[in-house]
């Protein structure tokens, strides 16, 4: 699966961290890592609660409505699993010496892992770039303090290298996490015929071979066998084809759509409060009330603000 | 081979509900340590004296379905004539159960070592006043009882000592239980400082937490125990059974309803585990606990909870909103609105009868008339039946909530098999049934506690029920069941609202508070959403508490958890 799925595009992002030396930041002396999750520890999360609304201070993501969800992560080494388990049986038969330790594996430098879900432009061709220029338009000083740290940060000094920068670290997401279908969308299905079309037909073609050509019988067998192999071989190639294919968009995903969504669930909850047990004239008077003040169509209309959990 | 519990090692009170065994009266006393030494000689004092699980015989218990005013499960198996206790009646109940508990810092008061200590879950480390937050408490901590906004330092609470109690016939505690009032006070005294009685609960600043059941004339006149709370709606249906709780025929009978469900859609008792510590659970483990070993077995957790009651915020809700709900549903009596709207918000209608075998109105007051003809004709089979019906259902049939809401009281604190994921599929055979709600049982304890005039009920007054959760692990089952399905929606896609009926309801009069009656697609009934739904509870303080078994008792009390 690619990156670009379900209509959204899941950016992965691993960029390592130059943690030599030691560096000062507002007095104090540490380790660049340690700068990193400092940085990230007092940048704003998204307002999850009534209470944290009332701070007032939002993500940064939330400065424009393309962000469904980013997420930083610092990756400091592989974890290490302890040893791996060997039958002792085994282990007797082949004299391996237990008491010699097995090597353990490090990653080269820390790393700085981001994850984002956003919308992407009409047709994704654009993409990741022009929402890495957005965004490097609406945060400037938080990517900055981030990533100031990562190789190669040096080179990034406007828009354009930003979203260089980020697109030679950018690994592909294989496994993207679709949450906005409320049902299982319709899917075009592999048809099992279509599977054993390929090894069928080589089978046909293996016995049509033996009977037209005087061969001996063994070598339509193996024609048979060869050919049956092939079969599997290109089904398994056309699996992987279809799994390529990009999960279809969910019907009105977008940031904006999800945010009026929410928007009207809380206004039309109110409005079925307000109007339980009214008579039909005055129920569809309400209701034109309603959407006049609402627009429920116009996303630019009232709804929710971005970085807001309701 | 089945569980068979050491009921001698256990303290009474896990396997057994006071309140339903002839106790219905109760002292709670809050003590702190400031000497270890005299702290032990204090617990050593009290040990002789604690009631165990220990069968009893109870010469004055009732025939069977004469004791209270609904069929009891119980009653059935002792209907057949088999036991619906485990073991050998060794003793004679006793007229006031005495029971001991300590909180984090008791145990650390007493010296218990450090590396029995560091093998305690956080929560209960932290205690309920450092939980606030994740119980939905912290808008309520000022107006605690005094002993739970004062307990730090040398006012901290350390010890519970527990006094349930006999009733006489003009509805007062048996004097014994002043006899025993006066004795644990003694030996308070004689500790010479080293252990000293909290004082705080309710206005008067009183030195014990006083509860009784509610009472209400009996067929005789009396004052009899009821199974009522002061909203006027009947408690303690569907508490939990597990393993080793029953002798076999019991255990069978009060797992349905009360176990967990589990193969073919067959219900068996909860695994011993999950409310006593050192056996297997629901997750087939034997978890994690303090060290020894010796020093958790046997033992539990347990939070104690007072919960004060806006008895008049309530009536008045119900009053007003019953109103309109008439109007929107097209009913003509204003008590059926008021008894339909109570019976939507707990899922139960007010004299313990769910929704879920009487959905309507009309189906109440037939299932009333099928038991008290019941009743009246001592028809012991037709009883154990109707006693089946109060706790024998599933919410399978009942997804979406036409019958009993989704998010009522009671089908929000005990799931059943409500979350099962595999519910849309059309095979039985992949149901997960209850798996979702088997670790997140407690042992519900407790009695009400204050009175109220029920012609003007008022919130001012001092009323409500402690409540007593008793668990294995108050994180996963307590607390969980607090934070996710009391102060939270969407385990059941209701978004934030909260329980109507313990949940926050945030500030007064806030629009957001609220309760959705689903509409029934069958009868072509509407929803009906309920709003500003106003505090109907309030946390008054509490603490948890570690409920050692007799072993350990034994262990803090001389001081010998570490023998070395």
């Amino acid at each position: 699966m690619p990156s670009l799925d379900g209509g959204h595009y899941f950016l992965t992002v691993l960029a390592p961290i130059n943690n030599s030396g030691v560096v000062e930041r507002n007095g104090a002396k540490s380790s660049p890592v340690h700068m990193v999750r400092e940085a990230l520890e007092t940048l704003p999360t998204a307002l999850q609660s009534p209470a944290t609304e009332a701070i007032g201070l939002n993500s940064p993501f939330a400065r424009n409505t393309r962000t469904h969800l980013a997420r930083f992560v610092v990756l400091d080494d592989v974890n290490f699993n302890g040893r791996n388990p060997v039958d002792s049986i085994v282990s007797a038969a082949l004299k391996t010496d237990l008491l010699t330790p097995q090597p353990v594996d490090h990653l080269p430098s820390p790393y700085l892992i981001f994850v984002a879900d956003f919308d992407p432009d009409a047709s994704g061709a654009a993409e990741p770039r022009a929402y890495l220029e957005a965004l490097w338009d609406i945060m400037t000083a938080e990517l900055n303090a981030v990533f100031c740290y990562c190789y190669g940060w040096d080179k990034v000094t406007d828009r354009a290298s930003f979203a260089d920068f980020i697109i030679a670290r950018e690994v592909e997401t294989t496994l993207p996490f679709n949450d906005y279908w409320v049902g299982p969308p319709q899917l075009p299905s592999l048809p099992l015929w279509s599977l054993a079309a390929a090894p069928g037909l080589g089978i046909v073609a293996a016995v049509g071979f033996g009977l037209a050509s005087h061969t001996p019988w063994y070598c339509a067998v193996g024609l048979g066998v060869l050919l049956f192999v092939a079969g599997l071989v290109f089904d398994y190639g056309l699996i992987l084809s279809w799994g390529r294919k990009p999960f279809p968009a969910a019907p009105n995903s977008t940031l904006p759509h999800v945010l009026k969504a929410l928007y009207l669930q809380h206004a039309f909850t109110r409005f079925v409060i307000d109007h339980q047990g009214d008579d039909p004239a005055t129920l569809k008077a309400g209701f034109r009330t309603f959407l006049a003040a609402n627009r429920p169509a116009d996303l630019a209309g009232p709804t929710q603000a971005a970085g807001v959990i309701k | 081979m089945t569980e068979t519990l050491d009921l001698a090692d256990i303290q009474g009170g896990v396997l057994r509900a006071y309140g339903r065994q002839g106790f219905p009266k109760a002292r709670y006393f809050f003590f702190a340590v400031h000497d270890a030494t005299k702290g032990r000689r204090f617990v050593e004092a009290i040990r002789p004296r604690i009631t165990t699980a220990s069968r009893w015989d109870n010469p004055k218990r009732p025939a069977p379905f004469a004791g209270s005013h609904h069929p009891r499960v119980t009653d059935a198996v002792r209907a057949e004539g088999a036991p619906d206790y485990p073991g050998e009646v060794r003793l004679t109940k006793p007229k006031v159960a005495i029971n001991i508990a300590f909180t984090f810092y008791g145990l650390l008061a007493l010296e218990t070592p450090t590396r029995t200590l560091r093998g305690m879950p956080d929560e209960f480390i932290d205690g309920m006043a450092q939980r606030a937050s994740i119980l939905g408490d912290t808008p309520y901590q000022a107006g605690r009882d005094a002993i739970w906004r004062n307990s730090n330092g040398q006012t901290q609470v350390h010890i519970l000592v527990s006094m349930n109690a006999e009733m006489d016939e003009a509805g007062a505690p048996i004097a014994e239980l002043e006899t025993e009032t006066a004795w644990l006070t003694r030996l308070c005294g004689e500790s010479e400082g080293g252990v000293v009685l909290l004082t705080g609960h309710g206005p008067t600043d009183a030195p014990y937490q006083a509860m009784s059941a509610v009472l209400a004339a009996g067929p005789s006149g009396a004052p009899t125990p009821t199974n009522k709370e002061h909203f006027g709606l009947s408690d303690g249906f569907g508490d939990p059974v597990f393993e080793g709780q029953f002798p076999p025929t019991a255990a069978a009978l009060r797992a349905i309803g009360g176990g967990k469900i589990v193969g073919r859609n067959e219900w068996k008792p909860l695994a011993t585990g999950e409310f006593l510590l050192g056996h297997p659970d629901e997750a087939q483990e034997i978890p994690g606990a303090a060290m020894p070993l010796a020093f958790s077995r046997n033992g539990t957790f347990m939070a104690y909870r007072k919960l004060h009651e806006n008895v008049g915020s309530f009536a008045a809700y119900i009053a007003d909103t019953a109103k309109t709900y008439a109007r929107v549903m097209g009913i003509a009596d204003p008590q059926e609105a008021v008894d339909t709207l109570k019976a939507k918000i707990v899922g139960r209608w007010p004299d313990g009868i769910p929704l879920m075998a009487a959905p309507t109105h009309a189906e109440w007051k037939a299932f009333q008339a099928r038991q008290a003809a019941a009743q009246q004709a001592g028809d012991k089979v037709a009883l154990a039946q109707i006693a089946l019906d109060y706790v024998n259902f599933k919410f399978h049939p009942d997804p979406d909530g036409g019958r009993c809401p989704v998010t009522a009281h009671m089908r929000r604190v005990n799931t059943r098999d409500m979350l099962d994921p595999a519910y849309p599929s059309p095979k039985p055979n992949d149901f997960n049934l209850s798996m979702l709600n088997n670790r997140r049982r407690i042992l519900r304890r407790g009695l009400p506690y204050g009175a109220v005039d029920p012609a003007q009920p008022s919130d001012a007054g001092e009323q409500g029920i402690i409540f007593l959760a008793v668990c294995s692990s108050l994180f996963r089952q307590f607390e969980f069941v607090q934070q996710q399905w009391i102060q939270y929606g969407l385990d059941f896609n209701a978004g934030n609202d909260t329980c109507p009926l313990l949940g926050d309801h945030g500030p007064k009069d806030a629009p957001d508070a609220k309760f959705v009656i689903p509409g029934d697609a069958a009868t072509g009934r509407p929803p009906f959403i309920c709003d500003r739904v106003p505090q109907m509870v309030e946390p008054r303080g509490g603490d948890y508490f570690f409920v050692p078994s007799m072993t350990a008792l034994r262990m803090i009390g001389m001081g010998v958890v570490d023998p070395t």
